[in-house]
């Protein structure tokens, strides 16, 4: 029912098309890119840019240099935080997968920028109409039975689209077949309470460095929110305990000041 | 004469930053966020937030404050500062909705909360809150217009359902204040261990109340010097040590939830500075001083510890909305001119509207007519 990708990093090349059909299906403008310290580029995801390939280099404990490369888009979690703020309803997790935003809705709080763990929603700052833009997981090209534009272009099969299940089995699978090659864990199958997006990656992300830009690895088991629901379901009781207070001390007092004021007549 | 003078030089003064903030405002609207703010992606909240709603729904509160007091515990001495506080906490209201106003990306669409229901949002119920306290509020400074245009059978029409106003007051604010502490509970990876706490609604209802005493006690100062009225010094100074007993409350509560999470207090940077600025400096300077009788029974003594006190609020708010932030971002924030002008224009305009408030309405009168 529920679809995703499984991204293995360790068949990217760092070809960065899925970056350029990114942009060619959302019909997204190119933005200057920079001079950097790795090679990735553009620098930052943006309102134009809704995914992009982290290029790292780390040296390996046996003393040679290693080249990885980590593709961030929107996880599409299974309980989004960003779909449990939104003050109006904009964001919603699909039944097939992708986590989607409702244009017409938006007021633009900009509360799931503040409360995604993964730092995806974006912002369309430079609009005087703006609006909260990010990876659909091609919710309209799932729709017509194609895959995502990303996974349809990578020319290594590091990006796979299918049933999220089998997605998470093979993962397990090629780990299991390669306990060398692979780290034993897959990111997203738990992390935030599960994302439709699964990681295999050669080496654990905070020893890429990526912990502060995305791929966090001290992030809960849970969907994050669940801290707002759980405040959200003591708000009725705090309203009636407070209610009650209010209006049962105001009578009492009332009454009391009558008594008062008659027995001094 | 000279008096009169120099209130209308003041009143230039504030009509001259809210016709700057007016236009920075404009430009904000016509050119987009991006190109008037110094809000990112890296920084999605900023000064607007923190201080136009955060600090001023929390100084704000002192109209509800009042009346629980009065109605609920029945402390009638306190009746004095009732009118006042609801003015400022009506005028609070609006000025911070205007903000948000402006910090929304798409404000003509500030009413889609009211049809479009999203329940487990915290921000939606706050934003109804908000909305429903705001128009009692309104009911409340209406029933002074209506005394004065002397609606007789209206004004005993609201006597008779003064009750409803009054719960609903208490029980919207009580929602509202410590829910807009709530709105941080969903990031506690992003916020340093300082402030990411379960505790952070109750944390933020308690610091409001002496929010909201410390803006009554410093509002009925300066408009008694203004107005030329004595300052009510017996039940201010009852009232500023009510609000060192509750900052003392929030003490407590801090620093047995610090201790609870094992949370390293002692570091040397400016984001453990700020936490000990808020904590053992803006907290607890006003509250040694609010000790000394000499202090609270005396008008300059009284305003400058009530001026801590409401600035401690602000260094909290501030706290859990950008200092909380910064080790987690790789950008640094803060605010541009068109934020900051806003922002002062806006409280600009709320002095100027209370003034006209407090001349043409029956704030100021005592024995009033209706319990209002």
């Amino acid at each position: 029912m529920s679809q995703g990708m499984l991204i293995d990093s360790t068949r990217c090349i760092g070809c960065r098309s899925c970056q350029a059909a990114c942009k060619s299906w959302n019909c997204l403008p190119s933005v200057q890119t920079t001079f950097t310290e790795t090679g990735s580029n553009p620098r930052y995801l943006s309102s134009n840019t809704f995914t992009r390939i982290i290029f790292r280099e780390v040296v390996r404990p046996e003393g040679e240099i290693g080249w990885y490369f980590v593709k961030r888009q929107c996880m599409h979690c299974n309980d989004p935080a960003c779909a449990s703020v939104c003050p109006v309803g904009a964001l919603r997790k699909n039944e097939n997968g992708p986590v989607t935003y409702d244009d017409s809705k938006c007021i633009g709080c900009r509360y799931c920028l503040m409360a995604c763990p993964f730092q995806i929603p974006k912002f369309q700052w430079e609009s005087a109409v703006p609006l909260v833009r990010k990876c659909t997981f091609c919710a309209d090209r799932l729709a017509i039975g194609l895959s995502p534009s990303c996974a349809a272009t990578c020319p290594t099969q590091a990006i796979l689209f299918g049933e999220k299940s089998d997605l998470l089995k093979d993962a397990w699978q090629r780990i299991e077949a390669r306990p060398d090659k692979y780290v034993p864990q897959v990111y997203g199958e738990k992390t935030a309470g599960g994302t439709s997006m699964l990681y295999l990656t050669s080496v654990p992300f905070d020893q890429l460095g990526l912990e502060s830009v995305g791929f966090r690895t001290d992030l809960a088991d849970v969907p994050y929110g669940l801290h707002g629901r759980e405040w959200m379901s003591k708000v009725p009781f705090i309203a009636v305990v407070a209610g009650g207070l209010a209006l049962g001390l105001t009578k009492f007092n009332e009454r009391r000041n009558r008594v008062k004021a008659t027995k001094e007549e | 004469m000279a008096e009169d003078k120099k209130i209308s030089l003041g009143r230039i003064i504030l009509f001259a930053v809210v016709a700057v903030g007016g236009i920075c405002g404009l430009a904000r609207l016509v050119l987009g966020l991006g190109a008037t703010t110094n809000l990112s992606d890296a920084y999605p909240w900023g000064l607007w937030i923190s201080f136009d709603v955060l600090t001023g729904v929390a100084l704000a509160s002192g109209g509800f404050i009042m009346t629980a007091v009065i109605y609920m515990f029945n402390l009638k001495k306190y009746r004095p500062l009732l009118r006042p506080a609801k003015l400022s906490a009506l005028l609070g209201y609006l000025m911070f909705m205007a903000g948000l106003f402006f910090d929304l990306g798409m404000p003509w669409r500030i009413w889609h909360p009211l049809i479009m229901w999203n329940p487990q949002s915290v921000l939606f119920e706050v934003s109804w809150c908000v909305m429903l306290y705001t128009t009692v509020l309104g009911l409340d400074v209406f029933i002074f217009a209506l005394e004065r245009w002397r609606a007789e059978n209206w004004v005993r029409f609201f006597r008779n359902i003064y009750v409803l106003l009054i719960v609903a007051g208490i029980v919207l604010s009580t929602l509202h204040q410590s829910s807009l502490g709530a709105l941080y509970l969903l990031l506690p990876e992003k916020m340093s261990d300082l402030w990411s706490t379960q505790a952070i609604g109750v944390l933020f209802f308690v610091s409001a109340i002496a929010g909201g005493l410390g803006v009554i006690a410093l509002e009925s100062l300066i408009s008694s010097r203004v107005y030329g009225r004595k300052p009510e010094m017996v039940i201010l100074s009852d009232l500023a040590k009510g609000m060192a007993v509750i900052m003392l409350v929030y003490f407590v509560i801090k620093v047995v939830d610090v201790s609870i999470r094992g949370v390293t207090i002692w570091e040397l940077n400016w984001t453990h500075l700020l936490f000990h600025a808020e904590l053992f400096i803006a907290l607890v300077l006003p509250v040694l001083l609010l000790i000394l009788p000499k202090v609270r029974n005396t008008s300059s003594g009284l305003f400058c510890s009530a001026s801590l006190a409401t600035f401690w609020v602000a260094l909290t708010r501030f706290n859990v909305s950008l200092t909380s932030y910064a080790g987690y971002r790789h950008a640094s924030y803060f605010p541009s001119f068109v934020e900051i002008a806003v922002t002062v224009a806006l409280f600009a305009l709320g002095i100027l509207i209370f003034d006209l408030g407090v001349r043409y309405l029956p704030i100021y009168e005592q024995d009033n007519p209706a319990s209002g």
